[in-house]
């Protein structure tokens, strides 16, 4: 299973400690998304802040994904669910160390 | 050295804020409903009169500081108490002790709540505290409200910390031009017989609102470190800031809002 794979399934399951795993220690996510709909947008810094900031969305039904399709290696599409608001949107790994680890991560409204 | 006045000043984070000030030498009158120097309900109009008047009757040459700390959490099935003790049992004795400030330009400091950022307090309650300030007709409107439902206490709660900071914004220009500082404290969840107690899904829930100074310990806030951050800003130190709502909460609020820089 490959980068993006495995980011798709710890969203779908909301795992939020698998999904910091898959960042790099100051590994960053980006959400453009939830400025459509008029939420602040996701600029989360560090794999712990992510771990804590997912779960946080996670466990209080902030934040879901449905219907993911992997576009290719460092794509993937998918509807995102920001308390209640749907959002069509596609991530980008736009960046990994030589571990494999994710650098930057971005998500934007396709 | 100084004469302050606290409310709810026997224990949690009104208690440790007692004995920084003790220790620097401070003198201290806890007003609480119990075990105060002053008892009071300060959840009744009588109760917050009667404090005034001891207190005025205690220190008339003024006082350096009021810190308003009473309060309930949302988990307490009577909704009226929420709001009659955390807002208008916090405002009132301020006004009332506003005069004992001026004497010596003093400060007042009040306790807000870091879930004032998170979205789950009524706006429209916010409102009606803010802007009608009529408590009665605001006991009667939430008289019919379930009580039974624990997320519905804590939109109550949530409202009324949101409130105090409003108020807290709007009373502090005119303050401070005659000489009265005004701040509050945002805490975090913080570690009380009551937050130990949680467990199940009301554990999961604490836990979900991180603290990222406590990273990997499902460790809360402590009342000390609220406590320093209010004495702070009773201090001297504190003499440029005025109107603002100071989180306390290791983090969590940068953590969910970090957008929001103002």
């Amino acid at each position: 299973m490959n980068i993006i794979q495995k980011y798709i399934e710890t969203m779908e399951n909301r795992d939020y400690e698998g999904l910091a795993e898959l960042f790099d220690c100051d590994g960053t996510l980006v959400d453009h998304c939830p400025k459509g709909t008029l939420q602040p947008e996701y600029h989360v810094y560090g794999k712990e802040a992510i771990n804590m900031f997912f779960r946080n969305k996670f466990t209080f039904g902030k934040f879901s994904i449905s219907e993911p399709e992997i576009i290719d290696e460092r794509h993937a599409k998918f509807v995102a669910n920001y308390s209640g608001y749907m959002v069509m949107a596609i991530a980008t790994i736009r960046y990994t160390n030589e571990e494999g680890l994710i650098q930057k991560l971005s998500v934007r409204p396709k | 050295m100084g004469t302050y006045a606290i409310t709810g000043g026997s224990g949690g984070i009104g208690g440790q804020t007692v004995k920084l000030l003790k220790e620097a030498g401070h003198e201290v009158i806890n007003i609480d409903l119990k075990g105060g120097d002053i008892s009071a309900n300060l959840a009744s109009c009588e109760g917050r009169r009667e404090a005034i008047e001891e207190l005025h009757q205690r220190c008339p040459d003024g006082l350096d500081g009021l810190i308003c700390n009473a309060g309930v959490s949302g988990a307490v099935s009577n909704l009226q108490l929420i709001v009659s003790l955390n807002y208008f049992g916090t405002i009132e004795l301020a006004k009332g002790s506003f005069e004992l400030l001026r004497k010596k330009k003093g400060c007042c400091v009040v306790t807000s709540s870091n879930t004032i950022s998170q979205g789950a307090g009524r706006m429209d309650l916010v409102d009606l505290l803010n802007n009608s300030g009529n408590e009665q007709m605001i006991l009667n409107l939430i008289s019919k409200w379930d009580s039974t439902n624990l997320s519905v206490g804590n939109s109550i709660y949530v409202a009324t910390k949101y409130a105090l900071a409003r108020w807290v914004r709007r009373i502090s220009s005119s303050w401070a031009a005659r000489g009265v500082r005004v701040n509050a404290v945002a805490p975090g969840n913080v570690q009380t017989p009551m937050t130990a107690a949680l467990q199940g899904s009301a554990r999961d829930a604490l836990n979900a609102l991180p603290i990222p100074a406590r990273y990997g310990q499902e460790a809360l806030m402590v009342p000390e470190e609220i406590a320093g951050a209010i004495v702070f800003l009773t201090s001297k130190y504190a003499a440029g800031i005025n109107g603002n709502i100071l989180f306390v909460d290791g983090g969590t609020d940068a953590l969910l809002n970090s957008e929001k820089v103002y």
